[in-house]
């Protein structure tokens, strides 16, 4: 019964404007990536059949506005995740230090059952970025804070080369798929309700 | 209340809408294990009902939609497998037409055609057309900005797109991108008509119109189209998010978006004519498009924005897309040749232009703040055209002529921005003095800007070290900073912040030291144009700039002695006349400078500050001194005796003055002999006139090394010496007398011991008239002193007298002449 619902991973991207969200989706699904900034309005997914063990899984990975002014709706879609990416450019250190933020939102916002436990994981991307010259934010640094938020597995991504991109993804899917999901328990008290409920919506017949 | 009433009720409608997809999902979950295809569409069809709903705000729909939106994705993965298991997936899509109503087959028809364009068993425009025109039966604006989404998104990974599975068979990017295009032009409508809908709302009262959450009857109009505002706010992303999704069209060249896709989203959000829709879709543009598309098209994109509604916030949207192209030209130095390519500045500053001209209205902050913004992206992207820099400046003088000065405090921060923008990037503040422009927007600022401003200028020289090195470059900075160096028309006397006031003009002395040339020359005419400046400055400022001026002007005569004495030592034939040139100039220089300088001190004696003009007097004396230029020096030492006597009225300060004086007059040795007795005549006589018994002996006994310079042809005036020292003695005499007839005690030997020094001093230097004799009947008498019973016993001078005699000793037992010459002396 729970079978249908697994093969489905749900996959949060978060982090600042312009660190590479979108990038490292497109890098990881379509094997693509452009050096042209294209802001993201709203969220958007794309999907990849992954396979771990010869079982076949639907990664649905959810890629994010990082302009809080493209984020108009809100963030229902947080519901059901099952790993939550947060991602920052090493050469940024401003988006190194909103990880925090983007972390506690999302476990405010899609209240997983066990917060402790819930699946996170950091991507440090454009370590290519002049050969490494304008880093900031350190492997070390980066490490330390993963460590200090209960060893959130880190990565050094490059989307534009793909360098660790498809590990990092690996990584991500097997977490998410590690999580217990939480199924609303539903047990329905009368086969009628539903019908009975479907009398008292409104007039239109759209 | 009411308010809170109506989130309650929304939260309870949420909590109904949910538990019904809930139930219906339960049902549908059995039936897809059941492979129970008609059961499944079913109950997927009663939960999908569920966004029938009005009730709900944006927000809370989408809650609601997720939740269905997650069930959609189990019943899409059966619709795959069913392909799999035999029913064709044009059956299914015939099938799910049969649902009764027409929200909930719409979505099972998007989901189904999803799984119909990946099964490529039709082509997918003919799906896509399909789908998009079938979504219009949906016109209830909330419901149709979401299934239209959801269309949006479901189709998003299977676009004919270039290089994408669903490419070929006739199928190209044009499909894709009218399919987008269309879409993005119904949600469009619909989100715009909300507005038009909740008019009818207020006017006609029909409950399907009302904007969605919680609005009983009783609220009024204004806060019906409130809350529409917020909700069609709330929906916005889901209209922009159209363009984000053609803007992963990777298909779309620059001539497709050129040809096409601009025209057509442009054409879309000119029509609407809705504020928010046009406010907001051009931001999108300019975000979800790459920028070497926008600096190709910026004629058309900035073509629309005169055609927006006269309250379109113009000015933020091109801010934004000024700011990405900065950050753009910053990105690689290879993309600024497309920026000279396309005349980026001039049309940038075209449409700036339009823009403040069609918005009549705009408040001065809006066009100013848009200056901003091209000189920023000015500054960034052409750092070397100063010119440009200078043009955005003149726009500025032109928008601000024939108005009153700025009172708004928004605009007045706006130009300090403007003004401070170039100081940031030319870190040389020269760079920012050749603009001419500059002084021109800054007379705009009312005068406590105008100060702050001049203050941001000298933070910025001071901050990076500049130098200014021309006179023209330093009356321009005086110009700009005008504010600081004197009172303007208007500054009001009530405003006085006196530690604001000292601050600044200690920020000014400061500017003064870092005005220089290497060059004699420019570097006098540089001294000169200050001296005009700050001669305006008034009493208040005089005694703050006038030190550094005259130190400045020092320096230079310093230097011009250095420059003398090095030159002088080279053998070079073209030097002489160089030399002499010099000489020439620095006679010049130190005559005509350091007279009219003179004058320039004289005004520090109009106010209260008669103690530092002296010292400068006698500062100017000595390097007039060390110039040779006696005449000059004598002026300045008679200008420091006028001010002793007529300025100078505090007895302490007099101490002070004739001890300068005293000191100056001693390292002088330019003067003949009648100027010089008429000095040290005055300079003792004014000793000797002091307040007090015991300064008048300690200035007289002073004066004595006016008359004994030890230097190898330095004056030795061996009698005069012996006068001054004498009557150092009867003034100590007579205060001892007084002492006693005061206090029925005199005062401690300590004058005497220092002056039984001073004779020691002469004595050792070999002044003829200083003989042990004198000295020992010194001696005896301060013995004689102490031993009386009226002298108060006092530590400190008799350990004085203790170490003179230990002295003399020593000097004794060191043996040769001076032994000798000491050997007389018993102690
Ligand atoms: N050199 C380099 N550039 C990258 C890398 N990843 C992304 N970029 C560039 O960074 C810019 C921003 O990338 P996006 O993927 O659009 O950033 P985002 O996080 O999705 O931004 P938002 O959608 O605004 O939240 C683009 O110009 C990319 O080409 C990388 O690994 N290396
Ligand atoms: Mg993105």
């Amino acid at each position: 019964m729970a079978s249908r619902r697994r093969m489905l991973l749900k996959v949060i991207i978060l982090g600042d404007s312009g660190v590479g969200k979108t990038s490292l989706m497109n890098q990881y699904v379509n094997r693509k990536f452009s050096n042209q900034y294209k802001a993201t309005i709203g969220a958007d997914f794309l999907t990849k059949e992954v396979q771990f063990e010869d079982r076949l899984f639907t990664l649905q990975i959810w890629d994010t506005a990082g302009q809080e002014r493209f984020q108009s709706l809100g963030v229902a879609f947080y519901r059901g995740a099952d790993c939550c990416v947060l991602v920052h450019d090493v050469n940024v250190m401003k988006s190194f230090d909103s990880l925090n933020n983007w972390r506690e939102e999302f476990l405010i916002q899609a209240s997983p059952a066990d917060p402790e436990n819930f699946p996170f994981v950091v991507l440090g991307n454009k370590v290519d970025v002049d050969g490494g010259n304008s880093r900031v934010v350190s492997e070390k640094k980066a490490k330390a804070w993963c460590a200090s938020k209960g060893n959130i597995p880190y990565f050094e991504t490059s989307a534009k080369e793909g360098l660790n991109v498809e590990a990092a993804f690996e990584c991500i899917a097997r977490n998410a798929l590690k999580n217990e999901p939480e199924e609303e328990i539903y047990l329905p008290d009368t086969i009628d309700v539903a019908n009975a409920r479907q009398q008292k919506s409104s007039g239109c017949e759209c | 209340m009411l308010l809170s009433d109506a989130m309650e009720d929304e939260e309870k409608w949420l909590a109904e809408g949910i538990a019904g997809i809930q139930h219906n999902a339960f049902y549908m979950h059995r039936a897809l294990d059941a492979n129970n295809l008609r059961e499944a569409l079913k109950y997927s069809a009663q939960l999908l009902s569920e966004l029938r709903t009005s009730r709900l705000s944006p927000h809370k729909y989408y809650e609601l939609y997720m939740r269905a939106f997650d069930e959609l994705r189990k019943l899409e993965m059966f619709f795959k497998e069913e392909e799999r298991h035999g029913c064709s997936v044009m059956d299914l899509y015939e099938l799910v037409q049969h649902a009764g109503n027409i929200l909930p087959r719409l979505y099972l028809l998007c989901t189904v055609g999803s799984v119909y364009i990946k099964s490529k068993e039709a082509p997918a425009k003919d799906v896509l057309k399909d789908l998009v025109e079938m979504c219009r039966a949906v016109q209830h604006p909330i419901r149709g900005l979401f299934l239209r989404s959801y269309l949006a998104q479901i189709s998003r990974d299977k676009l004919p797109d270039i290089g994408s599975d669903y490419e070929g068979d006739g199928d190209t990017v044009m499909d894709a991108v009218e399919f987008v295009l269309q879409n993005f032009s119904e949600m469009n409508k619909l989100w715009v008509r909300m507005e038009l809908q909740c008019l009818y709302y207020i006017h006609f009262g029909d409950p399907e119109l009302r904007p969605s959450f919680g609005l009983s009857g009783l609220q009024g109009p204004a806060r019906v189209r409130d809350k529409m505002e917020k909700e069609r706010n709330e929906l916005r992303d889901l209209v922009g998010k159209n363009l984000h999704v053609l803007s992963q069209i990777e298909g779309i060249d620059l001539d497709l978006y050129k040809e096409t896709v601009l025209p057509r989203v442009l054409e879309q959000v000119v029509n609407c004519k809705d504020e928010l829709a046009q406010y907001y879709l051009m931001d999108c543009l300019i975000q979800v498009f790459p920028d070497e598309y926008h600096l190709q098209t910026l004629e058309t994109l900035l073509g629309a924005c005169p055609q927006l509604q006269p309250t379109v916030d113009i000015k933020t949207v091109l801010s934004q897309l000024m700011e990405r192209l900065s950050s753009y030209a910053a990105s690689s130095p290879e993309v600024l040749p497309e920026f000279l390519q396309v005349e980026a500045f001039a049309k940038l500053s075209n449409a700036i232009g339009k823009v403040i001209e069609t918005q009549g209205d705009m408040p001065i902050v809006g066009s100013i703040t848009l200056y901003v913004s091209l000189l920023t992206f000015t500054l960034r992207v052409h750092p070397d055209r100063l010119d440009y820099v200078d043009q955005v400046l003149g726009l500025c003088v032109k928008k601000l002529a024939n108005k009153p000065k700025l009172e708004d405090s928004r605009a007045t921060k706006q130009v300090v921005a403007l003004l401070s923008a170039p100081l940031e990037k030319y870190s040389d503040i020269v760079t920012s003095l050749t603009l001419s422009n500059y002084p021109r927007v800054m007379d705009h600022l009312d005068n406590g800007t105008n100060k702050i401003m001049a203050m941001v200028i000298i933070q910025s020289i001071m901050m990076n070290h500049a130098y200014v090195s021309s006179a023209d470059k330093v009356e321009v900075l005086f110009e700009l900073i005008k504010g600081l160096i004197k009172d303007l028309e208007g500054d009001s006397d009530d405003e006085f912040d006196e530690e604001d006031f000292n601050e600044e003009q200690n920020s000014v002395s400061r500017v003064i030291h870092v005005l220089y040339n290497d060059d004699p020359e420019e570097m006098l005419k540089i001294i000169c144009t200050v001296r005009k400046h700050i001669m305006a400055g008034g009493p208040r400022r005089l005694p703050f700039t006038i030190p550094p001026l005259v130190f400045s002007a020092l320096k230079l005569i310093r230097r011009l002695q250095n420059q003398d004495g090095d030159a002088a030592g080279e053998d070079n034939p073209a030097t002489p006349r160089k030399i002499f040139q010099l000489l020439n100039q620095m006679i010049k220089c130190s005559s005509l400078g350091l007279e009219g300088w003179a004058e320039t001190i004289e005004a520090l004696s109009y106010v209260p500050s008669p103690e530092l003009a002296l010292r400068l007097y006698l500062q100017c004396a000595e390097a007039a001194n060390d110039c040779d230029l006696e005449p000059v020096a004598y002026e300045f030492f008679t200008q420091a005796f006028v001010l002793y006597e007529e300025e100078i009225a505090d007895s302490k300060a007099q101490v002070t003055a004739i001890h300068l004086i005293i000191g100056t007059l001693q390292r002088t040795n330019v003067f003949g002999v009648e100027n010089r007795d008429t000095l040290t005549h005055k300079a003792t006589g004014y000793s000797a006139k002091l307040l007090k018994k015991p300064d008048q002996c300690r200035a007289v006994y002073a004066c004595s090394h006016l008359f004994w310079v030890d230097d190898q042809d330095g004056i030795k005036d061996g009698e005069r010496v012996l006068l001054c020292l004498k009557r150092a003695l009867r003034i100590a005499n007579a205060a001892q007398q007084m002492a006693s007839v005061a206090r029925g005690s005199s005062g401690p030997v300590t004058l005497f011991v220092e002056i039984l020094n001073k004779y020691l001093y002469y004595f050792e230097k070999g002044n003829p008239q200083i003989t042990s004799a004198a000295i020992q009947g010194l001696i005896e008498l301060i013995k004689t002193e102490m031993q009386s019973d009226t002298v108060t016993p006092d530590q400190t001078s008799d350990a004085f007298f203790a170490c003179t005699l230990r002295y003399i000793q020593f000097q004794k037992q060191k043996g040769g002449a001076m032994g000798e010459k000491f050997d007389t002396i018993k102690v």
